[in-house]
């Protein structure tokens, strides 16, 4: 029964979740416009979810994520400032959040500080380069490119609907790259499955003779690649560029994979799992907006949900390891 | 009935038909209330004691006007605005008001254009796609402030600046008092420094003091401090009362005359003027201009000034 509770009772939250707003919200809620614009409004925590699966496989995690965004951000903004083409400042950024996520490994699996630690200390880190790098400021107007900004209002084109075109925002389709290759990686390559091993136990992973070490490291550049892209991302969507936007990701994101965490069998972070919880924590937002649910008191649901889940889901296995 | 009609015929024959029954309504003696509007008002800046002013400005107005508010707060995610933009678009609000830089949330104002949805700004900034900005002028504040800085020290002496370019509404009070103490050969501006806000800006900004107060030890070497906004002029007053420097005469003037400030500039020390904008004034003013907007006034000014009042010791007690 618990394994059962266990099993399906996370989908089933999910699903009554879904089912509340459609049936609350019958005119709006389940329609094309609607469900793209969640896809859209979810895309950037959706590439930082899961890459931050990558590192939660192995049962660490990074908390420099959301300052890394913000850094991302601005460094690709401040390169605009200077002229630089788009695809230069663009790579320049995302090679500042390789950099960044591989510095993060190398302090977690070589050095050998604790992630909670080494990661809460390069998120000041990356929060205050942000800070130098933009001076403080926000970056916006003349100074983005226009077809930087562009590429998160526009998309493929699916149709229309009351004469108002309805697009599939390429935000939505860079996410989706997103988790593809990560679930390709994590699910379909050796690397991926020693992961798996190191994040089921560390010592059994290294006495079997994997390079724990260096595969730890590694992961991080994930993490890294993936905060710069979605800080990237929510520069375009905001047409602009400051130091701090992209913080608010970290929390949610950890929050999404331990959501999904409670979807799968053996309780281990998946990335398919992961999108489930960016999509219920998406479609929470959304919902209880429409419903003109105070904004204080959507916060305070969306979190009571998320212990509300990972509660069931913990009770549930100490049920099976009991039975 | 509202939305049904719109629905059916789109949203300007549901205005019409709206705004005519109401008039009729109205003529017939009866109370309005059963057409309400609805209205998403929608900021990341909640948190922030002049946005609630507003807020509370707007929402008062709102409830005499009988609509249905939903104020929302992002908490500081901009990206999160343009989501809930979406969202209460989805939703079929009848406008959006929003306390955010246009220029950021493009995408939703687009959604709100193409949905035939006007947006009111409410101190945000200006975009062809708001219908109105309503605000305070930001440029006259400055200048009310800086000028009385100027004309207090008889036009010569240091002064000491504290501004934030990274948020442009006090960004322009920066350009403003540039330009007063430039005019003024004998004005020399000795530092113009950008305290750290994270803590709301008083106490970096009393360190940062503290640190000039030290580096410029002879009395009358500082002759004033002009802020941007009040945390850092309090900060100021702080490290010059701490410093035992307060009988110098170093002229503090700040923006925005927050209940400390007052107090400060009532209390008669170096903290001696400021300015108060009439946030409560920008949102029932907010409110008026999404009544304008309903009744299908096109607005021609896009930015829609409340005017802000200087604050010094004469009616510091006083107003408010």
């Amino acid at each position: 029964m618990m394994q059962m509770a266990r099993r399906f009772g996370g989908l089933a939250g999910m699903l009554a979740v879904i089912a509340f707003f459609a049936i609350n919200l019958p005119e709006t809620f389940l329609t094309p416009r609607n469900l793209l614009n969640i896809s859209q409004q979810v895309s950037m925590l959706t590439v930082v979810a899961a890459t931050m699966t990558v590192v939660m496989v192995m049962g660490d995690f990074d908390l420099s994520v959301g300052s890394m965004a913000s850094l991302a951000g601005v460094v690709a903004a401040m390169l605009f400032t200077r002229d630089f083409s788009i695809g230069a400042a663009l790579a320049a950024s995302l090679a500042v959040g390789l950099a960044g996520g591989l510095f993060n490994g190398l302090m977690v699996s070589v050095v050998g500080i604790l992630p909670f630690v080494a990661t809460l200390a390069t998120l000041t880190v990356f929060s205050g380069l942000a800070f130098l790098v933009s001076d403080g400021r926000t970056i916006f107007g003349r100074d983005i490119p226009e077809a930087f900004g562009a590429f998160a209002r526009g998309g493929p084109v699916l149709g229309s609907v009351d004469e108002r075109a309805l697009v599939l925002p390429n935000l939505t389709l860079v996410a989706a790259v997103v988790v593809l290759l990560v679930w390709l990686v994590l699910e379909q390559t050796s690397y991926g499955r020693r992961l798996y091993a190191i994040g089921g136990n560390r010592d059994a992973a290294r006495l079997a003779g994997l390079p724990v070490v260096g595969l730890r490291l590694s992961a991080f550049a994930f993490t890294g690649l993936g905060a710069a892209l979605a800080g990237l991302m929510y520069a375009s969507r905001v047409a602009s560029a400051n130091p701090t936007q992209g913080d608010g990701l970290m929390l949610t994101a950890i929050a999404a994979v331990f959501l999904g965490m409670t979807l799968t069998r053996d309780g281990q972070p998946r990335v398919l799992a992961t999108l489930a919880g960016v999509v219920v924590l998406g479609v929470l937002d959304n919902g209880l907006t429409q419903m003109r649910v105070d904004s204080y008191v959507r916060e305070v649901l969306v979190g009571a949900i998320i212990l509300f889940a990972v509660g069931l889901s913990a009770l549930g296995r100490r049920g099976l390891r009991r039975g | 009935m509202g939305r049904a009609l719109k629905r059916h015929h789109g949203e300007t024959d549901a205005m019409t038909i709206r705004t005519a029954i109401t008039a009729l309504a109205t003529t017939a003696g009866l109370a309005a209330p059963a057409l309400a509007q609805e209205v998403a008002v929608i900021t990341p800046y909640l948190a922030q004691p002049g946005t609630q002013f507003y807020v509370d400005g707007f929402t008062a107005r709102a409830d005499e006007l009988g609509w249905e508010v939903n104020v929302i707060d992002t908490a500081g995610d901009v990206a999160a605005v343009i989501s809930r933009m979406e969202d209460v678009v989805t939703q079929g609000v009848d406008a959006v008001v929003i306390n955010v830089d246009p220029a950021q949330i493009g995408a939703g104002l687009q959604t709100a254009a193409d949905a035939g949805i006007p947006v009111v700004g409410m101190d945000a900034g200006s975009d062809p796609l708001v219908a109105a900005n309503v605000t305070s002028n930001g440029y006259a504040m400055a200048a009310e402030t800086a000028v009385y800085v100027a004309s207090r020290i008889g036009g010569e002496g240091n002064v000491v600046m504290f501004t934030f370019d990274p948020f442009p509404p006090v960004q322009v009070r920066g350009v403003i008092a540039d330009a007063v103490f430039g005019n003024f050969p004998d004005i020399e501006v000795i530092d113009r420094i950008t305290p750290d806000v994270a803590d709301g800006g008083i106490a970096d900004s009393r360190a940062q003091m503290e640190a000039l107060l030290a580096a410029n030890p002879e009395p009358g070497s500082i002759a004033a401090v002009w802020a941007a906004w009040d945390q850092p002029a309090l900060g100021a007053l702080q490290a010059i009362e701490a410093a035992g420097r307060a009988d110098e005469g170093i002229v503090i003037t700040g923006i925005d005359a927050n209940p400390q400030a007052r107090e400060a500039i009532a209390a008669g020390g170096n903290f001696e003027a400021s300015v108060a904008q009439d946030f409560e004034g920008i949102g029932r003013t907010a409110a008026d201009t999404v009544q304008r907007l309903l009744d299908g006034e096109e607005i021609v000014q896009k930015v829609i000034y409340v005017p802000a009042n200087l604050i010094t010791a004469a009616n510091a007690a006083a107003a408010e």
